[in-house]
């Protein structure tokens, strides 16, 4: 059973707690939803709504895609197989070396 | 059976290039253990970031002076420098038929009239190049370059000259070193003439850091909502707008291609790795291309065979195939008075792209037309490979992103308003795992090997709808100029290519600006305005925000 999605008081909790952690402090920004004056930077609601909407679409639609098997593929051994393929950093290059 | 051959008797440790092996087994570690080290950022303090970093690096590349790389001026342009190709500027140099420091002093004067109004530079290097023409005029032949006013832009180090990136947070910023990149282009005689406007941070068309737009594009000057395209807007408007020969531009998602399609200009993205990053200030690391904005195919080709080749200073440049002569291969080919193919080459439509009767649409087939018409050319359709839609959407052209927000840690802890209107990409770039990032390097694969498998199976370029999967899995692309809308803003289109196919590219676009003349237009003149006068209205051409940013994020 899927986990209850996340209300938008948690998100934000999660968020500011997330970046605090790595040294982020969101009230650095002009408080509300209005852009700094000076240098156009957004306010801290603002970002927080983006941040929402970013954790709420790009984040579980990596979270739930699992790799691709041959076509073939028995489909109960698909989620063992999908582990086979490996991360590449520089996809290009890789072509290269394949045929060095 | 073993032989007392020395060879054998070497251990198999004494057979392997180390700094190959390095740059080969640096993707998976990168991954999980940080970044592929690159040389410093502001306020690090800068050792030499590898043997042969930055402008030692820079040799001449004997190469590129090859007939095929100058060609006489078309005969009604023989009294305006500014209007000449890197090649055709080339011819007359050669020739002595003009100097450099007449060349600088042309393209200077423009400056002087238009650039108010353009806005195409952060930083006019006018004394500078002035000098560097000079010094030209008394020194070997250097190649097509010797002497060519260049459009550097403002990620790239240059040497004792500020690099702004147009943030705030590398207003102070003077690097130490040329980017390898620019330092080769020196090499072979360019001059850099300055450093150009960019979306902030290489995101969006250039504006200030806080979001004003400056530059416009050189076909509805006084039109700045006219996109220009971006990031790497300030050399495309430059270029165009024959304030320089040629530029650089830097391709994380569109920002070379884009300007180059929004001002009838030939600007080609090579595969990554093709051209050195040392010396460029990073959107991502595995993303980031530098690449020519130029006129026409034959300047892309000079341009990127003197960027290109190997670079102990970044791993990522590293064993890959020698670069070809992309001058030869921009050249197009006669048989007797009959234009070819150089190669036979399949070119890969895709599922709708000339669809419609859109001004666009049609310049698309009119395109595609042209091509069917050319000897060795042959129309192919292909499809989109399987998932396409989500393994280029925006979920995975997010994965980017944490790319962007590691090396600007220090500066997210400290200065968030800094970032400007650029700020939001950076916070989620941060907030994404590396469970998702190690996911999108995975299905990067996936993408990568279904290009190759579905689309190039069945030819050998293929147009693109948008700059955005190729970018992503680093295949190179060439965009440059198919037409008008009837308001005169020129209409682009792009070719994506296999890994290091920039030749075929060349190629195929050199055939067919032989049979088109759209990469001759020009733009007229714009109303000349006092420059202080122009300057102070900049913020009147309207303004991002920081929303508006995020959603056009390159």
């Amino acid at each position: 059973m899927a986990p209850t999605p996340p209300t938008d008081d948690e998100l934000n909790t999660f968020i500011r707690a997330h970046l605090a952690s790595l040294g982020i402090d969101l009230d650095q920004l002009p408080a509300g939803t209005a852009a700094d004056p000076v240098t156009g930077s957004p306010g801290r609601d603002s970002v927080l709504a983006s941040l929402r909407s970013f954790m709420r679409s790009t984040v579980p639609a990596l979270a739930e895609y699992q790799l691709p098997t041959p076509g073939t593929t028995d489909p109960a051994l698909a989620m063992a197989l999908s582990q086979q393929p490996a991360p590449m950093l520089y996809p290009s290059i890789s072509t290269e070396w394949r045929t060095s | 059976m073993t032989t007392d051959n020395a060879l054998d008797q070497q251990p198999l440790d004494r057979t392997i290039d180390r700094r190959a092996f390095l740059a080969r087994s640096a993707a998976l570690a990168a991954a999980t253990a940080g970044t592929v080290v690159l040389p410093g950022l502001a306020g690090v303090a800068v050792a030499a970031p590898g043997p042969a970093s930055g402008p030692a690096a820079a040799r001449f590349n004997p190469e590129l002076d090859k007939p095929a790389a100058y060609n006489k001026p078309r005969a009604d342009t023989m009294s305006e420098p500014t209007e000449w190709t890197v090649s055709e500027a080339a011819w007359m140099i050669r020739q002595k038929k003009i100097t450099p420091e007449e060349l600088v002093k042309a393209y200077l004067d423009r400056i002087a009239a238009y650039e108010p109004t353009y806005q195409a530079f952060n930083l006019v290097l006018a004394e500078q190049a002035v000098k560097a023409a000079k010094q030209l005029a008394n020194r070997p032949h250097r190649g097509p370059l010797h002497g060519i006013p260049l459009a550097i832009k403002d990620n790239y180090f240059t040497e004792g000259v500020p690099t702004t990136a147009n943030s705030y947070l590398f207003k102070d910023f003077v690097p130490p070193y040329d980017a390898t990149s620019v330092a080769k282009l020196v090499a072979q005689g360019g001059i850099v003439l300055g450093k150009t406007q960019m979306g902030p941070l290489a995101t969006t068309r250039a504006t200030t850091p806080n979001g004003e737009i400056t530059t416009v594009n050189a076909w509805t000057p006084t039109n700045p909502a006219t996109n220009p395209g971006g990031s790497s807007t300030g050399t495309a408007t430059a270029v165009a707008g024959r304030l320089a020969t040629a530029g650089t531009g830097t391709q994380t998602g569109g920002s070379i291609t884009a300007p180059s399609n929004a001002q009838n200009l030939t600007g080609l993205k090579p595969t990554m790795g093709r051209v050195s990053l040392a010396g460029i200030i990073p959107l991502s690391y595995t993303r980031d291309h530098p690449g020519p904005l130029a006129r026409d195919a034959k300047d892309a080709a000079i341009m990127l065979m003197a960027m290109a080749g190997e670079d102990p200073a970044d791993p990522r440049s590293e064993g890959l195939p020698p670069v070809p002569n992309l001058i030869n291969a921009a050249t197009p080919r006669y048989e007797g008075n009959r234009l070819r193919m150089r190669w036979k080459t399949r070119i890969g439509v895709l599922p709708g792209y000339a669809d419609g009767t859109s001004e666009t649409a049609r310049a698309r087939q009119a395109f595609l037309a042209a091509l069917a018409e050319i000897p060795d050319a042959t129309l192919v359709d292909v499809p989109y490979p399987d998932d396409w839609d989500l393994l280029t959407g925006s979920a995975f052209n997010n994965v980017r992103l944490p790319e962007r927000s590691e090396p600007f840690m220090p500066y997210l802890r400290t200065d968030l308003k800094g970032f400007g209107v650029s700020l939001t990409g950076w916070l989620q770039g941060a907030m994404l795992g590396a469970n998702a990032f190690i996911t999108g390097q995975r299905a990067k694969l996936v993408l990568l090997e279904r290009v190759l498998d579905q689309i190039f199976g069945k030819c050998d370029v293929v147009v693109q709808t948008s700059p955005t999967p190729f970018d992503a899995i680093g295949l190179p692309e060439i965009g440059f100029p198919i037409g008008f809308t009837a308001a005169g803003v020129p209409i682009g289109t792009i070719l994506g290519g296999l890994p290091y196919a920039e030749d075929r590219l060349l190629s195929v676009v050199a055939a067919y600006q032989a049979v088109s003349d759209w990469h001759w237009r020009r733009p007229p003149n714009p109303p000349a305005a006092g420059g202080a006068q122009a300057r102070t209205a900049a913020g009147s051409r309207g303004r991002l925000t920081a929303e508006e940013v995020a959603e056009l994020s390159q």
